[in-house]
């Protein structure tokens, strides 16, 4: 995920460095163009999310229990309902998208649906319509936004200092220009990237807080996000003679996953967050283990 | 597989690791003194059958050196199929290592005459605890994973995370949890 996240961001650079310097696009037009995708982004954020998902939004005759618990949810928060969204697979896993709480949709996965208690999936409902409520996805779309023109201005700037004070006296030595303005750019946006899952963290902490407050009871959100995390939902339930007929199965190999720094993560740590929810629960009252 | 064959799109099935097979043995001193468990008499090995005469032949072969290793370590062989089209080699001995044996010999002997592919998981049982725990090695992976069947179609995950903590060290346990495949209503 952070890799990916990582090179998209990149794919973003190098196509605004290529438009900027290739094709002497001017500052104006290329604002123009990185406004506009901004803009597609934040205006198609939720079919986006959920057609890159897979997701497949269901209606009430399809799954009318959770349809009622979104509802009862929405009226604790006072939130319009949002779109309602399944996602086939046996990872337990939820997300929320859309640029406004009119426009938005939440999606489970099949294995949240079928692993979790239903106090359980009340919490992780809660937390995903508090991002909606929060309006996570325009915050984002601004952090990354200002990233990316930051980046770009700071590339404008040496640009136009290097060809404006005697730049090509220092050409003939030096590395050429166009190599010191990707290199600059891709600085800037490697501290963009670190400060975006810093915003992104903070986001999650204030998620789980409106979590506690819709539900009043932090400690099913506490459980759930133990059994997200647990290693058990990984263990699959299928016979190795039915999955057999697939041959890729055998073919890649095994490799262990390896902790990610958490400074690159767009989720804090699972025990800070358990903690936080438990000072949570003391101020309402309820102490938990 | 090598940078060609992926660009041939000429892919070949593993070939079965059974090297690792013995670990089991060691790992079966700590089983059964930290955890009550003992082998249960049985293993039952897996395989794909093909169709083809030269299978056929090179099985027999096999098949006959299976019994003969048998008759020598006093373990009795039985031979069964199930619905999903595997074979299964049964063998019942008290002693672990002859069990562990014959699943070696099985699959260095299918090795040797190119139908090691063909193998899948050697499957061994031990009692002792609520539920009957099974060592499942895939001879594809070349590792151990644990199965703790509780029903027709339901494990107990906890017990076998406890399982890998507590023999992580002295079996080559599957890393990757999902590749812990099930293997409901084995012949042992």
């Amino acid at each position: 995920m952070v890799l990916t996240t990582g090179l998209l961001g990149l794919l973003y650079v190098i196509f605004a460095v290529v438009l900027f310097q290739v094709l002497n696009v001017g500052l104006v037009p290329m604002l123009v163009i990185v406004i506009g995708i901004a803009f597609f982004q934040y205006y198609t954020s939720d079919k986006l999310a959920l057609a890159a998902a897979g997701a497949k939004i269901v209606t009430r005759e399809e799954q009318p229990q959770l349809h009622d618990m979104v509802e009862r949810l929405c009226a604790m928060a006072d939130l319009p309902k949002p779109k309602i969204a399944i996602m086939d697979t046996p990872v337990p896993n939820a997300f929320a998208t859309g640029r406004s709480p009119k426009h938005a949709a939440v999606c489970v996965t099949t294995g949240l649906w079928n692993r979790l208690e239903p106090k359980e999936v009340e919490g992780v409902l809660a937390h995903e319509l508090s991002h909606v409520a929060n309006r996570d996805v325009l915050i984002m779309t601004l952090a990354s936004f200002f990233a990316m023109l930051a980046a770009m201005l700071t590339r404008f700037g040496l640009y136009a200092g290097m060809w404006g004070g005697g730049g090509r006296r220092d050409n003939n030595n030096g590395p050429p220009v166009w190599l010191i303005v990707f290199a600059v750019s891709i600085l800037v946006y490697a501290i963009s990237f670190v400060l975006i899952r810093m915003i992104s963290r903070y986001r999650e902490y204030a998620a789980d807080r409106g979590s506690a407050l819709i539900t009043g009871a932090p400690e099913y959100l506490m459980s759930a996000l133990q059994k997200i995390s647990s290693q058990m939902t990984l263990i699959p339930n299928q016979d190795l003679r039915k999955v057999e007929g697939m041959n890729a199965f055998f073919i890649i190999p095994a490799k262990a996953k390896s902790a990610a720094a958490e400074l690159f993560m767009d989720h804090p740590p699972l025990e800070k967050r358990i903690a936080a929810l438990a000072e949570i629960a003391r101020e309402m009252g309820r102490p938990v283990a | 597989m090598g940078l060609r064959d992926v660009l041939l799109g000429r892919k070949k099935l593993e070939e079965p690791k059974e090297d690792r097979l013995f670990a089991l043995t060691t790992a079966a001193v700590t089983l059964q003194v930290e955890l009550g468990l003992k082998t249960s008499g049985a293993a039952a090995i897996a395989f794909k059958p093909q169709s083809s005469g030269e299978f056929r032949s090179a099985f027999d072969d096999v098949d006959k050196l299976i019994d003969a290793v048998g008759q020598q370590s006093g373990s009795t062989i039985e031979r069964t199929s199930d619905e999903y089209g595997f074979d299964w080699i049964v063998v019942h001995d008290p002693d672990l290592e002859d069990l562990v044996g014959a699943a070696h010999t099985l699959a260095a002997e299918l090795t040797a005459q190119g139908f090691g592919s063909q193998l899948l998981a050697a499957t061994f049982r031990f009692d002792g605890g609520e539920h009957p725990v099974y060592w499942i090695y895939g001879f594809k992976r070349g590792a151990y994973w644990p199965f703790v069947p509780t029903g027709k179609e339901t494990r107990d995950n906890a017990t076998e995370l406890e399982l890998k903590a507590k023999l992580e060290h002295e079996l080559p346990i599957e890393p990757d949890l999902t590749r812990w495949l099930a293997l409901f209503d084995a012949p042992v």
